[in-house]
């Protein structure tokens, strides 16, 4: 029977054909092409959607469809495409079509009405972009996640660079690229190194690297040294493979120290940003960590590592986003924060935690950054929330589910980002309390960074909404069209009960676990390696992470309540008729967060100050000596070319003369070495 | 059916008897203008050679599947695989050069005795492949000689290329000389010509090893001079300068190719490495010596030309001491069938894109654009398609891939290391360096620099046009289809050694 996986395949490439129909036929098709992109993304939409009923069916699929490197004997390895169809991937496909869509509707408004030129450009970048993380999110190998990952990579370069005659964007553009890039260099020697190590790539099934790599562990079923382990021990050098890896996930993912691209990111088309960070760029690297997450499981080290990079994020963005002037910059380090909280959550053993964050974020973000540009529509593209003020009268839509996806953001109950967020600290909580106690510091990051999400979230709301209006153009806003509120009020239920899916606190007050519905979706599948039961049970068992049995309540409300100190603290601050600049009284703070710690400088500075003059250095050493030798062969050979033309004198007795000579001597030393004249 | 042991020299016998029809057509009809029927006739008898002699390859006459070589007349000749492997590279380089001299020879006089003249240098390549005496060897190298001293010197009006004859005839004459005296030192020694009761001849040496090594070394001279080597080449720039550049051509691949065919079986079958070496006859250090000096000279000095035709002479010499490698790359015990293979599919390659290089001057010299690098400035936009098909040739020669010259480079060199003469391989890879840069000069003038003087082409001739597009497409396809001819030449070689 022909079922949902054999159309499966069709969710990658009806938005890669409507990249092929928007560069092909752009210019000829109304709306630049918006509408192919539309229907490609709800076509991949409701395949997403079969599949995920497919699955939730029990059925799994892992298979290869393509083998493009055949390997040519047991001991080489192939290189395939295939597809991997498993609770967490459905899960994601959804999510990544849905915001997919919901970006295209809104781009009508964004971009068509605002009567922007090269769309069939823009419409081919949002299907490519689309179709690469759709790619990415099914590969069932690592090889080729990392060429999907690299393909949504170039395509986040091509879109943030939209607006390519202004200054901003194609710098910001560069920007994005090369320091993803910086970490995806470490991501292909990792995937160089799973090859080495395993043979495979696979994700999943019995002859998958993280399968191979929990047999090979101590006391695992395979002997000693059935894997190649480069002469370290097997958890060391699985540690190695695993942090280079994480080297791609830290770049895309925009964690500390690889995030200073995303802010400059902000340079692009709105819809793009919403893009981006909700659903495919910036989520792509978490996605990573989760989809692998069986052989991070086996290494505590790199565990900690994703935890504490994790926490420092939260909070290390957080503090940066408080004094941000413009709403996509706050938003901006808001999703770099949040991010943060989905590693601090895989770190600490939070597999489901994380994923759940994942998800719930994806649809906030999407919505807040969209309500963001219908802000911007409404105040003729000028971003400075301080030029904002009362537009919450004038469009009550938008109003209304950005707050909603505010809400969420700040951790409010009973909105998504609550459950989620309580979620990934409550993990990191029990785990870190259960003996691991390194993640009680990045518990204590991520608790921190609580008040300040709520504060600044808070401050952006009331900035931009509430008071008097404070500019001509805000008190006479541009008015937005259904494409654009229809997303909106998509979003903003989504926002507002994604998050009932898995209520873990009130499941274990009601003592209901039924109700925990992400928890049993994840926990269970046709491949038995990716569930969540079996990545518990490896963390006990080789990470040793063990969780304290604790009521979710109490940390529940701590978290709560800061969240809502902050919310209040920007209640007091700002939701005043004319609110002052109050971050100006942190003085020198303020400062040192707006120009976020100096980040870039510093980056600026590693470039010029370190790599600048080694790679300076390389070139005297190619320029002098590689050259100089190379000039001085070339010079030495043209030389004694020009004496060798001299022998060819063109008079015939000299050669004549010259050929007996040279016999002669071939006899005379030919002759003493054999001893021909003894 | 079996077809009688005699036709297995089928193609030495078909380029013979076109020669001989030829000869008879111009006893008959001196001042004939057909050159159309001449030149088809010496291309139908190339172009049968070519197909005998690769039926019989595929077929395996006188290879291990049908019962060992063939010997006949007395053992004086003997048709094996590789006797058949080296027939089709003269046969295809002969009908290459035919097609080409159809134009090139236009409104020239005495054209069927060029042509006969070709036919039978050719037959005398083909027995030289063949040759299993030392006086076949002798005889046949004379008949591939002779003719050539003759074709050089074709153009009577023009200085240049009666000189390069005479040149050429002299040191012809000179290394005959040391040659039939090294045979003769050899025959003393041994008591024998046929090469099988020298080499059983030599074990019993006993006091004469310094008369049998010089005549050996004598011999190698013989070769040497055959093949261009030091200190035998100084002949060769000139005369592939001097004469018209299809015979340029047909001496710098199919002769030189000849020189080797014998020299391998000569020196493998004759002077068994076992027996002679640990007398004291170390012929593969000889080899060694004239490899190295011969590559680096060759390169070198082609290096420092200003005339494209006078680069690509050197060039040829400096092939010969890729091709050595072949014989100087043995030792006992070493992989020798294969490294010797690799030579003979370079000669193999070799022979489509240096006649490819020479043909294409010869279109240059037809259109009288000039001869130095200058002179070539521009001419892509004027002949893309021939300019496309040298570029193919240049890069080929150099050993770039994606041409077939990189894939037999790489199989002599790899082969060479792996029979321990990395130093060999390494000398090779370093001049193969140098050679991209004089290579890659023709290809800037043809395609980068602007013509000095604007110029015009006045024709597109047919036949050189066609000889060197079937270079071009035999370089190219001698990538994907190196596989089994490395494999043909390696089996070959292989039971020489046997």
């Amino acid at each position: 029977m022909v079922g949902a996986f054999d159309y499966a395949p069709a969710i990658v490439l009806l938005p890669f054909l409507s990249f092929l129909v928007a560069l092909a036929g752009g210019k000829y098709l109304p709306k630049g092409g918006a509408f192919g992109g539309i229907a490609a993304t709800a076509g991949s939409l409701l395949l997403s959607v079969w599949v995920f009923l497919t699955v939730s069916g029990g059925e799994t699929h892992n298979d290869t469809l393509y083998t493009w490197v055949a390997g040519v004997s047991e001991e080489t390895v192939s290189l395939e495409l295939g597809l991997l169809l498993d609770p967490l991937s459905a899960m994601m496909l959804i999510i990544v079509s849905l915001v997919a869509l919901l970006v295209h509707v809104f781009s009508l408004g964004y971009m068509n009405d605002e009567g922007e030129t090269g769309l069939p450009r823009y419409y081919a970048g949002l299907g490519l972009f689309t179709a690469s993380m759709l790619g990415f999110v099914v590969a069932d190998n690592l090889l080729m996640a990392f060429m999907f990952f690299e393909l949504v990579g170039l395509c986040s370069y091509l879109l943030i660079g939209f607006w390519f005659r202004q200054e901003g964007p194609p710098s910001a553009a560069k920007k994005a690229f090369l320091v993803t890039r910086f970490g995806d260099y470490f991501f292909l020697v990792g995937v160089v190194a799973v090859f080495a190590t395993f043979g495979t790539a696979a994700f999943a099934g019995p002859d998958s690297f993280p399968h191979i790599a929990e047999l090979a562990m101590p006391g695992g079923e395979s002997p000693d040294g059935a894997v190649n382990t480069f002469g370290f021990d097997p958890r060391t050098w699985f540690t190695i493979v695993g942090l280079l890896v994480l080297g791609g996930v830290v770049g895309k993912s925009a964690q500390f120290p690889l995030h200073t691209w995303l802010p400059d990111a902000m340079e692009g088309p709105t819809p793009v940003s919403a893009l981006i960070h909700a659903a495919t760029m910036v989520a792509a690297g978490v996605y990573l960590v989760a989809r692998m997450y069986g052989f991070y499981a086996l290494s505590p080290t790199a565990l900690a590592i994703i935890a504490f990079i994790g926490g420092f994020t939260a909070l290390f963005a957080a503090t940066m986003g408080v004094v941000k002037r413009e709403i996509k910059q706050v938003l901006a380090y808001s999703t770099i924060s949040q991010y943060g909280y989905m590693m601090l959550g895989l770190g600490a053993g939070g597999y489901v935690a994380a994923t759940f964050h994942l998800m719930t974020h994806a649809f906030f973000k999407a919505l807040l950054f969209l309500g963001a540009g219908s802000v911007i529509i409404a105040m003729h593209h000028n971003e400075n929330m301080w030029d904002m003020g009362g537009l919450k009268e004038k469009m009550p839509v938008t109003y209304y589910t950005f707050l909603s996806g505010s809400l969420a953001l700040a951790g409010i109950v009973p909105f998504a980002g609550f459950w989620s967020k309580d979620e990934v600290l409550y993990e990191a909580l029990v785990h870190g309390l259960g003996g691991s106690t390194l993640l009680l510091g990045a518990y204590a990051m991520g608790l921190v960074a609580v008040f300040f999400t709520g504060f600044y979230t808070f401050r952006m709301v009331f900035l931009t909404f509430h008071g008097e209006p404070r500019t001509e153009t805000a008190r006479d806003p541009h008015g937005v069209r259904w494409n654009v509120k229809g997303p909106l009020v998509v979003l903003g239920v989504l926002a507002a009960t994604a998050g009932l899916v898995n209520m873990t606190p009130v499941a274990e007050m009601l003592g209901m676990p039924g109700i925990e519905l992400l928890h049993k979706w994840l926990a269970h599948g046709g491949i038995e390696m990716t569930t969540s039961e079996h990545y518990v049970t490896l963390l006990e068992e080789q990470a040793d992470y063990h969780a304290t049995h604790l009521s979710p309540l109490v940390p529940g409300l701590v978290s709560l309540g800061l969240a809502l100190a902050g919310a209040g603290l920007a209640h007091v601050l700002y939701n005043v008729p004319s609110p002052e600049r109050h971050t100006d009284k942190l003085g020198a703070i303020k400062t040192l967060w707006y120009n976020n710690y100096y980040q870039d400088e510093l980056q600026v500075w590693l470039a010029d100050g370190v790599v600048r003059p080694l790679a300076r250095a390389a070139d005297k050493f190619d320029q002098g000596v590689v050259d100089g030798v190379v000039d001085g062969v070339s010079s030495v050979s043209l030389f004694a070319g020009g004496r060798v033309r001299r022998i060819q004198t063109g008079i015939v007795s000299n050669y004549a003369a010259l050929l007996t000579l040279g016999l002669t001597a071939l006899v005379l030393v030919f002759g003493i070495m054999g001893g021909w004249f003894v | 059916m079996q077809l009688p042991s005699w036709a297995a020299l089928g193609p030495a016998l078909v380029l013979a008897l076109t020669a001989l029809v030829l000869l008879g057509l111009d006893s008959i009809d001196p001042d004939s203008t057909h050159s159309s029927a001449l030149a088809g006739i010496s291309a139908l008898g190339a172009l049968s050679a070519l197909g005998l002699a690769g039926w019989y390859l595929l077929a395996g006459t006188g290879q291990a599947s049908t019962g060992g070589p063939i010997l006949l007349y007395g053992d004086a000749l003997v048709v094996d695989g590789m006797s058949l492997f080296f027939s089709v590279i003269f046969a295809s380089v002969a009908a290459m050069v035919i097609v080409a001299s159809y134009d090139y020879l236009k409104g020239r006089t005495y054209q069927a005795e060029f042509y006969s003249l070709v036919m039978l240098a050719a037959t005398g390549m083909t027995l030289m492949a063949s040759s299993n005496s030392l006086a076949s060897v002798f005889v046949s190298l004379e008949l591939a000689s002779l003719p050539s001293y003759a074709l050089v010197a074709f153009l009577k009006r023009n200085e240049g290329s009666v000189e390069a004859g005479l040149k050429y005839f002299l040191i012809g004459a000179v290394s005959s000389a040391v040659f039939a005296f090294g045979i003769s030192l050899v025959y003393a020694v041994t008591g024998s010509l046929l090469l099988s009761d020298v080499a059983s001849g030599l074990v019993d040496a006993g006091d004469f090893v310094g008369v049998a090594g010089v005549g050996v070394l004598l011999i190698a001279g013989g070769f040497a001079f055959k093949t261009a080597s030091v200190p035998f080449h100084f002949w060769a720039p000139e005369a592939y300068e001097g004469a018209p550049a299809p015979i340029s051509a047909f001496l710098s691949s199919a002769s030189k190719a000849a020189g080797f065919a014998v020299a391998f079986r000569v020196f493998v079958e004759a002077f068994p490495i076992a027996s002679v070496v640990p007398m004291g006859i170390d012929w593969p250090l000889l080899f060694a010596v004239l490899a190295v000096v011969t590559m680096t000279l060759g390169n070198f000095a082609a290096a420092t030309q200003e005339n494209v035709k006078r680069m690509l002479a050197y060039s040829s010499i400096g092939h010969a001491g890729y091709a050595l490698i072949g014989l100087a790359a043995l030792s006992q015990g070493g992989p020798n069938g294969q490294v010797m293979g690799a030579s003979m599919a370079h000669l193999l390659v070799y022979g489509f894109m240096n006649t490819g290089a020479f043909l294409f001057i010869a279109l240059v010299e037809h259109w009288e654009v000039g001869r130095t690098f200058e002179d070539y400035n521009g001419l892509a936009t004027k002949a893309p398609v021939a300019c496309t098909a040298m570029t193919v040739f240049m890069f080929s020669l150099a050993g770039l891939p994606p041409f077939g010259g990189f894939l037999s480079k790489y199989a002599l060199f790899y082969s060479a290391v792996q029979g321990g003469f990395w130093w060999l391989a390494a000398v090779g890879a370093i001049n193969s360096a140098l050679s991209l840069f004089y290579y890659s000069r023709v290809v800037k003038a043809m395609w980068i620099e602007e013509p000095s003087t604007p110029f015009e082409l006045e024709s597109k001739p047919v036949g050189l046009y066609v000889a060197v597009m079937f270079a071009a497409v035999g370089t190219l396809l001698l990538l994907p289809g190196f596989g089994p001819v490395v494999e043909t030449a390696q089996t070959a070689a292989t039971a020489l050694f046997a």
